[in-house]
């Protein structure tokens, strides 16, 4: 499998939610609780001696994806060919059926649901639509300052090393998200 | 789910861009299937040039298809502000704006009618208010306002400095800089043009070290800044003279630079030595104004005068207050001492960034003639006595007081009716409290709006205008570039929208004018075209050019502003009387009674920190710039709405003694009045000084509490000396709300 994943530099980074607007124009999802691309934010120290970062924070497509394993109904699904976590939402039963048990096993809150009750579960698929066209997922375009990359891992790899880490974000070995960074140095 | 796949052969893609004020000229492909945006993707140039939109035009289908958008003429039925309003045809909504025109006319004057334009539709052919200015300059004319509420104060202070607006850099310069000072400058958030941020994080990148003198740690700062010196509002002029006085005391000035290309140096040295006014401008005496540390002054200083070249970015934010033309002032005056000016990876100074190759401000519009109500006035092109700029019209932050107090106000004349476009200026110049007041005194009120904005509110008459998507037109980036841009039609027209063009034309029938030129669309693009000479210059093939809706320019190199003036000064002098950078002003010195001072220099003023008012309102407002909104424009739009809540900044240090907790609803007041919102305790912003994002929709209780948190219910409807508008010299308190 030639896994795919994202590319995060989180030092260009400026909390802007270009990605994440874009993301829901492309999918057409509602303003609301339903955001397959979070902003999470980082403050800290006191003024003047400060530090503030910003993670971008869709679904980093784990290799051993826990909502997969979670979904009672089989639902969620990782591709053979490119490693997307995927969700079959004729499949999901909804919210209120199953205690979005998906969203509970994920440790990156990458699972969404809209405020109905009910609501099937939806999340970032890293744009297969648009690799298929030969394009980069929407958020990556929207990007103002070009923060964001999406590929096969290992040409992320080479092209922006093997960090894992960066602030506000925790690697989980068990699920190995795939995702490589440049992490903001965190020191006011 | 997608509405639209690469399968589908239902949708055209459309290349445009929008009109806003905000600092970005973006392409856009717009997906179109029936009328309906149903997706938006940006410019698909390949990289480095791709023009990157930011989250506001990602979320454009929203404000386009919004289901707010006023879709049919109306009228007013409830009391004027209620917001109760009746749908009517369009021949009554123009046979009631044609006869009040008549009526007021022929009872008043022409000077008793006011025509409000502004900055919400920015692009040639269907711009602000020009068919309206055309219509009736043939009508016998107007009475209209002065001024950007933007960016007076630095317009002034260029003017002055350079005899020249464009003062601006290529972006791709900043690549250039080895020191870059933000000086009041948050590109993330204000745009600057479009990339501008992506070219600062390069620069960072590119071994530049980054200093943010702000009242915030903003979002640039945040990404790029090594050092953050948090200021106090209104004291960056005090902290540019200290610097300027450490410089001069250490010689660390570049004396031949000055020598060459300024006058005048000699009698800021004076002020900032001490010698003209017994007080030496030194790091002491500046901190204890700025509470910007001594040590940090001088330090700022050495570096900024011994790293070259050095970028000091100053904007247009600091000087949006009393005395603001003098921090764009002092800025320009410290790029002449290091010697940055006209040199690459430097700067000017001057805050307004443009550069001279496809400037908006060289679009073509359509001729809007000459106002009769104004041939008498003063001739006021660049003048810098802003007195002769009020005989004949308004400043633009005192609108609302004229409409009150009219000629006994000392204000041209007594409007009684207004015409609005293109403007929201109840809600985004000072003073909202009083603009409310001053709309109930017109016998009558006409608007022509996308939405129900909080000004809209006050019309007699609602006349629902297209949306850049329903119109084709020509574009310019402001204030960066260059390229050209043709915003295609993505969409007819939708309900009963007509453009203001339309509008302008059917009341020509009304009002007998005959020679209000009819042309269609097409036909005004193509003449437009036509008489531009740079667009003409650099565009051969028109049809390629709107089949594309952008034209990049090629430059070798950077623009760097004032290059020649410095490179072949014998040859290139500066645009002013002197030819030579002015540091001093013969022409600012000729204006009787001083309004501002031939050198820049700090002023106390009235509501700075240490006014006595300050007793009961101790904290300092500032209003800057919204990420998720275009000023007031998609204010609605609920995509962008949800990114970030509208709330107050307060530093810990002033929130804890008030009892207010982080997300609590307070009460930020002063005697204009108060509004309501939550609060964001962050160390983020200085002690001392509290910060409203401007353009929230003014909204009163019956208790007069503005629940919708807008900035300017807290601000003055006052002017400064050279101009600028003074929005972010205001001092309040805050409480916590009744709701916390």
């Amino acid at each position: 499998m030639n896994q795919f994943g994202f590319y995060f530099d989180q030092t260009r980074c400026t909390g802007c939610s270009a990605c994440r607007v874009a993301c829901k124009d492309w999918y057409d999802i509602p303003a609301g609780p339903e955001n397959w691309m979070r902003i999470e934010y980082t403050e800290k120290g006191k003024c003047p001696d400060l530090f503030v970062g910003y993670l971008a924070a869709p679904c980093w497509h784990c290799e051993d994806p826990l909502c997969a394993a979670a979904c009672p109904v089989g639902a969620i699904h990782k591709r053979e060919e490119d490693g997307i976590v995927v969700v079959d939402r004729d499949r999901c039963v909804g919210n209120t059926a199953c205690d979005e048990k998906c969203r509970k096993a994920c440790p990156y809150n990458a699972p969404q649901f809209g405020p109905e009750p009910g609501a099937k579960m939806g999340k970032c698929n890293l744009c297969l639509d648009r690799i298929q066209a030969g394009k980069k997922p929407i958020c990556v375009d929207a990007c103002p300052v070009r923060a964001l990359d999406a590929g096969p891992l290992d040409t992320l790899e080479k092209q922006y090393g093997q960090t894992r880490t960066a602030v506000g974000f925790t690697y989980a070995k068990r699920v190995k998200p795939a995702v490589v960074f440049k992490p903001k140095p965190s020191s006011p | 789910m997608p509405q639209s796949s690469a399968a589908d052969q239902n949708i055209r893609i459309v290349r445009a861009t929008s009109a806003f004020d905000c600092g970005g000229r973006c392409p856009l492909r717009l997906h179109v299937k029936d009328n309906v945006i149903v997706r938006i993707e940006g410019d698909d140039a390949e990289e480095p040039d791709q023009l990157r939109t930011c989250l506001r035009c990602r979320a454009y289908r929203q404000y386009i298809h919004h289901p707010e958008r006023l879709m049919y003429p109306q009228k007013r039925v409830g009391r004027r502000g209620e917001g109760k309003f009746e749908r009517i045809s369009w021949d009554e909504a123009l046979d009631t704006l044609a006869n009040q025109l008549k009526r007021v006319k022929k009872i008043y004057g022409n000077g008793a009618i006011l025509l409000m334009t502004g900055g919400s539709y920015l692009a040639s052919l269907h711009r602000g208010g020009a068919a309206a200015q055309r219509l009736l300059n043939l009508f016998g004319g107007y009475v209209t306002h002065y001024g950007n509420i933007s960016s007076e104060g630095a317009v002034w202070a260029s003017l002055t400095q350079y005899g020249s607006v464009m003062v601006g850099h290529s972006r791709e310069d900043m690549l250039n800089s080895r020191l870059i000072l933000l000086w009041g400058w948050d590109p993330a958030r204000m745009i600057s043009g479009t990339n501008t941020m992506y070219h600062l994080i390069r620069a960072k990148e590119n071994g530049a070290r980054v200093i943010a003198i702000d009242p915030r740690y903003h979002d640039t700062a945040a990404t790029v800044a090594d050092q953050w010196v948090p200021i106090r509002p209104g004291t960056d002029t005090a902290v540019m003279a200290a610097m300027a006085n450490v410089m001069i005391r250490e010689k660390l000035h570049d004396q031949a630079f000055l020598d060459r290309y300024t006058v005048g140096f000699d009698r800021f040295k004076a002020y900032v030595l001490g010698d003209e006014d017994g007080i030496e401008k030194t790091p002491g005496w500046a901190a204890a104004i700025s509470d910007v540390p001594a040590d940090t002054i001088v330090r700022l200083a050495r570096e900024y005068a011994n790293t070259r070249p050095a970028a000091l970015m100053d904007c247009q934010g600091p000087a949006r207050s009393a005395m603001g033309e003098q921090y764009n002032r002092c800025a320009a005056t410290l790029c002449a001492m290091t010697g940055n000016v006209g040199r690459p990876g430097g700067s000017a100074g001057g805050g307004l960034m443009g550069i001279p190759v496809a400037h908006m401000f060289r679009s073509p519009a359509i001729p809007a003639g000459k106002n009769p109500f104004e041939l008498e006035g003063p001739k006021v092109k660049g003048t810098l006595d802003i007195r002769e700029r009020v005989i004949k019209r308004i400043h633009i932050n005192t609108l609302f007081d004229a409409i009150l107090k009219g000629k006994k106000g000392g204000y041209p004349s007594d409007i009684r009716m207004a015409w609005s476009m293109c403007n929201n200026y109840l809600n985004q110049t000072g003073n909202s409290n009083k603009a409310a007041k001053a709309l109930q005194n017109l016998e009558f009120f006409a608007t022509q709006e996308l939405f129900m904005t909080p000004q809209a509110r006050y019309a007699d008459i609602l006349l629902p205008v297209t949306s850049t998507a329903e119109r084709s037109d020509l574009m310019r980036p402001w204030p960066s570039g260059p390229y050209f841009m043709f915003s295609n039609r993505a969409l007819e027209p939708l309900g009963e929208c007509k453009d203001d063009l339309e509008i302008a034309t059917e009341l020509a029938a009304r009002l007998d004018i005959k020679d209000f030129e009819t042309h269609s669309e097409e036909e005004w693009l193509r003449r437009l075209y036509e008489k531009s000479t740079d667009l003409k210059h650099h565009i051969r093939d028109f049809d390629r050019f709107r089949q594309e809706g952008i034209h990049r320019i090629e430059l070798e190199t950077p623009v760097v502003a004032f290059r020649k003036q410095i490179e072949d000064p014998e040859n290139h002098p500066f645009d002013t009387p002197s030819g030579k950078i002015e540091i001093y002003s013969q022409r600012v010195a000729d204006i009787v009674e001083g309004l501002c001072p031939p050198i820049p220099k700090y002023l106390p003023t009235s509501e700075d920190r240490n006014d006595p008012l300050s007793r009961n309102y101790p904290l300092q407002l500032i209003t800057p710039h919204p990420r998720n909104r275009v000023h007031s424009e998609m204010y609605k739009v609920e995509w962008l709405r949800e990114t970030e809540p509208h709330r107050v900044w307060i530093n810990p240090v002033d929130a804890t003694p008030r009892g207010i907790k982080d997300g609590d609803e307070v009460h930020v007041f002063n005697e204009r009045g108060t509004i309501a919102i939550a609060a964001w305790v962050t160390e983020r912003i200085i002690p001392g000084v509290v910060s409203v994002f401007e353009g929230a929709w003014y909204h009163p209780d019956e208790n007069g509490i503005d629940r919708g948190g807008c900035c300017n219910t807290l601000t003055r409807d006052a002017y400064s000396g050279g101009g600028a508008a003074v929005l972010n010299t205001s001092l309040v308190e805050v409480r916590k709300g009744e709701r916390s």
